[in-house]
């Protein structure tokens, strides 16, 4: 009998009473290593948004096709997902224990994909792959333990093997190029921070990494953004003042929205683990077992990494000015937008795209009215957000942008319509028999 | 506090245009006898101060450096004036380990200068003996340690008070294995209960300090503590200062006093008026680029408080420091131990910066060479670790920038991760003048921790503050030194910490002098 428990509840389990109960199940198993993902994430340089939406991906791939080698019910994702390939199938008629196999492929996986991390990382993979791995093997036969370890690690290979090859694997300089130029056309992105590195934008080639799901970078294009422009009677113009009066008449709800969904690099599990985190949550709350968790996160990743890599296209084919530049050259010297410009360019909106992907994935899995709270950030001192369906948050996270004085109006609707198309494609994958 | 003068010497700045002195230094490492290595794995990733005050009652600066998993270790000076840096490892009653920092200060106003040491575990309060002999204090001092990663301290002495006020900050709960960020531990107060030190008080919260310093931003004269954090673990944290008001609660300064949020991987602060308007800049040390703060709008006329609103001029300065500026490896840096040192005696403060890899950090510069960065006519920097000898691409930590040798030249030492630590002696050929003075008043606060020095020179006030803290878990107490560049003599005062003016005086530069108040200033010579 398994008992699916909530984050806070499995970690106080698991660390500080562990002795006194059996080892943990395969669903805590996989609780745990999420939990141990997005705080890898947070700490580890390279891992900006584009590069955690890749890391949750082959994760859940890996959790889910370690799943479905046992499963009567799940269908592999070889086949499906762009040129992944069968991976190694179980022994006919020997027993395999699911959370030995999961413990070892997501320990194995993490690894690897967390591999520049830092030593308090280091560390805490080393740790906790060693608790868990203990746990999971006590009271079984060590000819399973053995198996089922073989098994996990395999998959995990098998994936590893296959993310090697799309692009996105080998991050240097955390992501900027080491030249760059911006060109000087008007109305192209220009640096908009005074940190070095930064003066470069980040992963200005991400657009063109393989994708998991939809075809390619190319396949949810999006229309270009109104014309650049400094006329006072311009769209262009009127988008610009609607961000300085927002940020000049903020209320204190909009600041608050703002700030829930800033989701900075470094200083949180960024936008995908955002919304890694709300699927945890719902999953949670739902009791779910272990094949709807690694079925829904599978799909999740790879919606949401498949967004970045849609997101990255668009943003280097259109290459806009952020507001800050703008704002203060043509109407306010003095604006201060609420959150930090992120270091690339701006339209479509990186958040909305990625957002409106997680949130399709979600109301498929969960229906367009499911209302749920949003504790992500409550560790960070930021209060939970309730929403009264997976879209609205979508929605409101997207118009964060806006009110953080990042985006124009503009990026953050065609965000929202490029994260639905981009979405599709991943809830088109077939994952029952 | 802030003087007329201050405007004067604003506008001054600017036409200072002599050429720059490229300081040399000689590493004499080997021929100094200093040994002492800071190990230790993961518990030791942060801290390796190295403390440099006098011991022994000969004016030379002696040497604590923290050792991690080997015993710490004191290291008395026996060099001669001028010539080169020879040191003696002596038994001082400090040899513990699981030292992480160590910092001079006078705490029982005896004259002999005491320590604390930062320890993984329970830091620990060293009385001076004199002769470089210490004794354990925690138990008659009433010092309750808490059993921490002890990573930070200050010390001031508040008003009226004859006993030190102590910060000790602390990092990550060693004990939390898997799941270590967000479990920052409480940095505490401790304040006077007559001559020993009352029940700690939180600072809650508190958010991983590497760095802390009560300084005297606002020069309002009641110093309020800066505390540098790591942001790699807290969680809803930033750097943050504390107002200190005389016998109320410390209260964090906000948004709606001016202060903004800023979270870095904070590890170190060093403070000093670069601008000669009279407030303090600030050096944060960090990984990738560091910070250089300035207030948004000094006051310049003193007639209003300033807010602690500061703008980030590491950038346009040229301070940033962001990569290492020689070698293969253009990865980027980690900085920790930061310190301003005129070691040009230009008249015009220097920003060392003591670099190192957390620990094998592959996105991070593994060859990280130290930085010198010169403060130039035109307010920017300009890098000289290279040319000036000091480039070294150990795993650096901790740092002084004493005068070892007592020739008017600030030299270095540089403690490194699981390596040994680095002497170098300053030998630049062609340096300007400069005065050391040392501060002696009456009561318990004998090193007038808190007050300002002045020094008027053609372009300007140069102003210093007088503080234990800051740094990466290291400190120095003892003569503090002032470039004057060209100026055979310089009009000195000091702002005592009671309020208390000093007169101006006019000094013969190229030596030691030590100043008490109401009283002409004493010249000092070694032997």
């Amino acid at each position: 009998m398994r008992v699916v428990q909530g984050l806070a509840a499995l970690a106080a389990g698991l660390m500080l009473s562990g002795a006194a109960q059996a080892g943990p199940s395969p669903e805590e198993v996989f609780d745990t290593n999420t939990r141990l993902a997005l705080e890898l994430v947070r700490h580890t340089p390279t891992a900006s948004p584009p590069v955690a939406s890749r890391a949750f991906a082959y994760l859940y791939v890996t959790a889910y096709e370690t799943v479905a080698a046992g499963s009567d019910d799940l269908l592999s994702l070889a086949g499906q997902l762009n040129d992944l390939t069968p991976g190694p199938v179980r022994e006919a008629n020997l027993p395999y224990d699911d959370a030995v196999a999961l413990e070892a492929a997501l320990a194995t996986v993490l690894r690897e994909l967390f591999s520049n991390t830092g030593p308090t990382g280091q560390r805490a993979l080393d740790h906790l792959s060693r608790h868990l791995a203990e746990g999971v093997a006590e009271g079984l036969a060590p000819d399973l333990v053995d198996r089922s370890r073989a098994q996990g690690e395999a998959t995990a290979r098998h994936i590893l093997a296959w993310a090697d090859g799309d692009g996105g694997s080998t991050i240097e300089n955390m992501g900027f190029p080491m030249t760059y130029d911006p060109g000087k056309a008007p109305g192209t992105w220009v640096p908009t921070s005074r940190i070095v590195q930064q003066q470069a934008p980040l992963l200005p080639g991400w657009g063109t990494n393989r994708t998991f799901a939809m075809p390619d970078g190319a396949a949810c294009p999006l229309p270009p953004p109104p014309a650049y422009s400094e006329d006072p009677a311009s769209a262009f113009m009127a988008e610009a003042r609607e961000v300085l009066d927002a940020r000049r008449d903020m209320a204190p709800e909009q600041q608050a929205i703002a700030r829930f969904w800033s989701d900075d690099p470094m200083l949180s599990s960024t936008p995908p683990g955002h919304w890694i985190s709300i699927a945890q949550q719902v999953l949670d709350e739902q009791e779910a077992d272990l094949e709807t968790r690694v079925e829904l996160m599978a799909r999740l990743g790879v919606a949401m990494a498949d967004a970045f890599i849609g997101c990255w296209h668009e943003k280097f084919r259109y290459n806009l000015i952020r507001p800050v530049t703008y704002i203060r050259a043509h109407l306010d010297p003095a604006f201060e937008p609420l959150l930090i410009t992120p270091p690339f360019p701006e339209y479509p909106s990186g958040h909305s795209t990625q957002s409106a992907a997680a949130a399709t994935v979600l109301e498929a899995a969960f229906g367009a009215d499911h209302a749920f709270v949003d504790a992500t950030h409550e560790d960070d001192g930021l209060p939970a957000r309730q929403f009264p369906s997976f879209w609205a948050a979508a929605e409101e996270a997207a118009l964060s942008r806006l009110y953080g004085g990042i985006h124009f109006r503009s990026a953050i609707e065609m965000g929202l319509e490029q994260g639905r198309c981009v979405g599709a494609h991943a809830i088109a994958l077939r994952t029952r028999r | 506090m802030i003087r007329a003068s201050i405007l004067i010497g604003l506008l001054a700045t600017a036409a200072r245009a002599e050429d720059l002195t490229i300081p040399t230094f000689v590493e004499e490492t080997d021929a100094s006898g200093v040994l002492s290595s800071y190990d230790g794995d993961w518990e030791y990733m942060v801290g390796g101060g190295v403390a440099a005050f006098d011991c022994s009652g000969d004016g030379f600066p002696d040497l604590a450096l923290a050792g991690g998993t080997s015993p710490a270790s004191l290291w008395r000076n026996r060099s001669a004036q001028g010539g080169p840096l020879r040191f003696e490892k002596v038994e001082s009653g400090i040899e513990m380990e699981a030292v992480t920092g160590a910092y001079p200060l006078d705490i029982d106003g005896d004259g002999q200068q005491d320590l604390m040491l930062l320890r993984q575990g329970e830091s620990a309060l060293m009385r001076g003996l004199g002769d470089c002999r210490f004794e354990r204090a925690n138990a008659s001092w009433s010092f309750q340690a808490q059993s921490a990663w002890g990573s930070a301290f200050s010390a001031t002495w508040e008003d009226g008070q004859d006993w030190p006020t102590l910060a000790v900050g602390s990092y990550i709960d060693p004990g939390e294995e898997f799941f270590p960020w967000g479990s920052c531990t409480d940095n505490v107060l401790y304040r006077p209960d007559g001559r020993r030190f009352a029940t700690p008080a939180p600072l809650s919260p508190s958010f991983c300090a590497l760095s802390m310093l009560f300084t005297d931003w606002d020069r309002s004269g009641t110093p309020s503590l800066r505390i540098a954090n790591d942001r790699e673990y807290f969680k809803g944290g930033q750097e943050q200062m504390w107002r200190l008001p005389p016998g109320g609660d410390p209260t964090l300064y906000t948004a709606e006093d001016g202060w903004k949020p800023l979270r870095i991987w904070g590890m170190g602060i060093a403070s000093r008026d670069l601008d000669l308007d009279g407030y303090p800049e600030y050096a944060l040390s960090s990984m990738a680029d560091n910070k250089l703060q300035t207030l948004a709008q000094a006051p310049l006329d003193g007639s209003s408080a300033p807010r602690p609103d500061y703008v980030d001029v590491a950038f346009p300065k040229h301070a940033i420091a962001q990569r290492p500026y020689t070698g293969d490896d253009v990865r980027p840096s980690t900085a920790w131990h930061v310190e301003f040192a005129d070691v040009n005696n230009d008249a015009r403060p220097d920003l060392f910066i003591a670099k190192g890899n957390v620990d094998q950090m592959p996105d991070f510069a593994a060859e990280d060479p130290n930085n010198l960065l010169l403060l130039q006519a035109d307010g920017t920097f300009r890098e000289a670790g290279l040319e000036a000898g000091v480039a070294s691409m150990g795993v650096s930590r901790g740092a002084t920038l004493a005068d070892l040798n007592l020739d008017g030249r600030p030299d270095l030492v540089v403690t490194n991760r699981r390596a040994n630590a680095q002497v170098w002696r300053n030998t630049t050929p062609g340096a300007g003048h400069w005065l050391e003075l040392r501060l002696r008043q009456d009561g318990g606060n004998r090193d007038a921790v808190g007050a300002w020095i002045e020094v008027r020179l053609p372009d300007g006030v140069h102003s210093r503050e007088v503080t234990v803290g800051g740094g990466q878990a290291g400190g120095a107490m003892g003569w503090w030194h002032m470039g004057l560049g060209s100026a055979a003599e310089a009009e000195v005062r000091v702002l005592w910490p009671d309020g208390r003016e000093g007169d101006w005086e006019a000094l013969p530069a190229d030596g030691f002098y030590v100043l008490s108040p109401d009283a002409p200033a004493s010249r000092w010579s070694p032997g």
